[in-house]
C-alpha cells in the first residue's frame, strides 16, 4: 500500500506537564503538514490534529466553563471551527497558536453572557489525594473552588491571560498572538488577574 | 523612586530578567512594592493549586468520536485561493485577456469589414483595363505568407486554458481554419493591425 505522505509520527506526549512548551518546530511542521493533507481532502489527517491538540483544547475549555459537559462541547465547537476555516491558517504561526486563539473566541463569546456551572468531575476523575490527611484534602478543595469561582468573575481579558498563563504555562507573546494584543497589554492583564482575585476571594470570604 | 508598573511586576515576579538592577533593587527594599510582589505570587499560587483535572482516559476516545462524526457533516474545507488575489497575479491575468481579447475584436473587425472599392471610372473607356492586383492577392498559400506570420506569433504562446476561462470558445486550429478563410487582402489587413497594435503595445 502507498503510504499516505500526511502521515506523521507523534514523536513525544503532548501533555507532559514537565514539558509544557507549546509546540516544538517539528510539531509545528508535522501541523502544517496535516493541515495541507486536509485541505487535499484526507479528512482522516484532521482526525490525527484532533488526537494531537484535543487535551489543551479540552482544558482551555474546562478553564472558561468549568465543568466537564460544557468543556466538552465547547472543545468540539472548537475542533469545528478549526476544521471549517482551515484555509484561512496561513502558517505564519504555530497551529496550536491558531487553535488556541479560535478556543479563546469560543469560549469567551458562548461563556461571557451567562454564568458558568462550576461543578466537579466524578469521583474517579480527580487527582489522587489519599496520601493527603482528610482535613487537608477538603481544604484544598474548597480552596480550589473559591479561586475558580473567582477566576469565573474576572474580566474577559484578564481570565484570558490568568488561564493561558498559569494553566497552559504560554510565554507572554504567544498570548498576545492568541488574544491579539500587544506583550504589554498581556501583562497588565495578567497584573490585574491577580489583583483582582485577590480583592474577589477577600470578598468571597 | 517610582514604584514599579504593572507589566515591571509581572516580570519581578516570574523572574524574567528584563528589569534592569535599580528597578530590582527598588522591588526588594520598596516596603509597598515588597507587599504586593507578594500577594501576587500568593495568587498566582493559589491559582495554580488548582490542580489540571483529566476526564476518565475513555473520554478522550468518545471525544474524537465524536468530533470526526461532526467533521463527517461538515463539506471539505475550502482549498485557499487567497492567491488568486495576488496583484502581480491578478494584473497579469487580466493584461493577458484585454491582450486577447483586442485582438480577437480586431480579427473580427477585419473578417467583416466591407471589400475595398476599387473606382473604374478612371479606366471605363479602355476596353482592355487591367486591374492593379499586388501579386501576392493570387496567392492563397498561408504558410508562405509572411505577413500572416505575425498573426501565428501573435497567438502562438497563447494559454487555451486562460482563453477559455475567458469565456471565448476557440480551438487552437480556429486560427489556421479561418485563415484559410480569408483572401490575401484580407490577411495583410489583419496582419497590418495586429502589428501596428503589438508595435504601440511594445511587445
Amino acid at each position: 500500500m502507498r503510504p499516505r505522505r500526511w502521515q506523521v509520527t507523534v514523536t513525544r506526549d503532548r501533555t507532559d506537564p514537565a514539558r509544557p512548551e507549546a509546540a516544538s518546530a517539528s510539531d509545528s511542521d508535522d501541523d502544517r503538514v496535516l493541515v495541507q493533507a486536509c485541505l487535499r481532502g484526507h479528512r482522516e489527517a484532521f482526525d490525527v490534529i484532533v488526537e494531537r491538540h484535543q487535551r489543551h483544547v479540552y482544558q482551555l475549555c474546562y478553564r472558561f466553563a468549568g465543568n466537564h459537559e460544557d468543556a466538552s462541547d465547547l472543545a468540539q465547537d472548537v475542533f469545528l471551527r478549526a476544521y471549517r476555516g482551515l484555509h484561512t491558517f496561513k502558517g505564519n504561526s504555530a497551529f496550536s497558536t491558531w487553535l488556541y486563539r479560535i478556543g479563546v473566541n469560543v469560549c469567551l463569546n458562548r461563556l461571557g453572557s451567562r454564568a458558568q456551572k462550576w461543578t466537579t468531575l466524578d469521583a474517579a476523575d480527580r487527582p489522587d489525594f489519599r496520601a493527603e490527611r482528610a482535613d487537608a484534602r477538603l481544604l484544598r478543595g474548597e480552596r480550589a473552588a473559591e479561586v475558580r469561582a473567582a477566576i469565573a468573575r474576572l474580566p474577559k481579558k484578564q481570565r484570558a491571560a490568568l488561564v493561558l498563563r498559569v494553566y497552559h504555562d504560554l510565554p507572554h507573546d504567544q498570548i498576545a498572538e492568541i488574544v491579539g494584543t500587544s506583550v504589554g497589554a498581556v501583562k497588565a492583564n495578567f497584573f490585574h488577574a491577580l489583583a483582582n482575585l485577590k480583592k474577589l476571594l477577600k470578598s468571597q470570604s | 523612586m517610582r514604584h514599579l508598573s504593572a507589566t515591571e511586576f509581572v516580570d519581578f515576579i516570574e523572574s524574567s530578567g528584563t528589569l534592569t538592577p535599580e528597578r530590582v533593587r527598588h522591588a526588594q527594599t520598596c516596603t509597598e512594592c515588597v507587599a504586593r510582589a507578594e500577594a501576587l505570587r500568593d495568587m498566582r499560587t493559589a491559582a495554580l493549586d488548582d490542580e489540571e483535572m483529566q476526564p476518565s482516559p475513555l473520554f478522550w476516545d468518545h471525544f474524537a468520536a465524536r468530533v470526526s462524526a461532526a467533521v463527517r457533516n461538515e463539506p471539505a474545507p475550502a482549498p485557499d485561493m487567497s492567491w488568486f488575489r495576488q496583484p502581480a497575479i491578478t494584473w497579469g491575468s487580466v493584461a493577458s485577456i484585454a491582450m486577447l481579447l483586442l485582438a480577437m475584436a480586431v480579427w473580427r473587425a477585419t473578417l467583416h469589414a466591407p471589400a475595398p472599392v476599387v473606382s473604374l471610372a478612371t479606366h471605363a473607356s479602355t476596353s482592355d483595363v487591367v486591374l492593379p492586383v499586388p501579386e501576392a492577392a493570387f496567392s492563397d498559400d498561408v504558410d508562405a505568407d509572411e505577413a500572416w506570420a505575425v498573426v501565428r506569433a501573435a497567438t502562438i504562446d497563447l494559454n487555451w486554458d486562460d482563453v477559455h476561462a475567458a469565456g471565448i470558445s476557440a480551438h487552437p486550429d480556429d486560427v489556421e481554419n479561418v485563415a484559410l478563410e480569408l483572401n490575401a487582402d484580407e490577411r495583410h489587413e489583419l496582419a497590418r493591425l495586429l502589428d501596428a497594435d503589438l508595435k504601440r503595445k511594445g511587445a
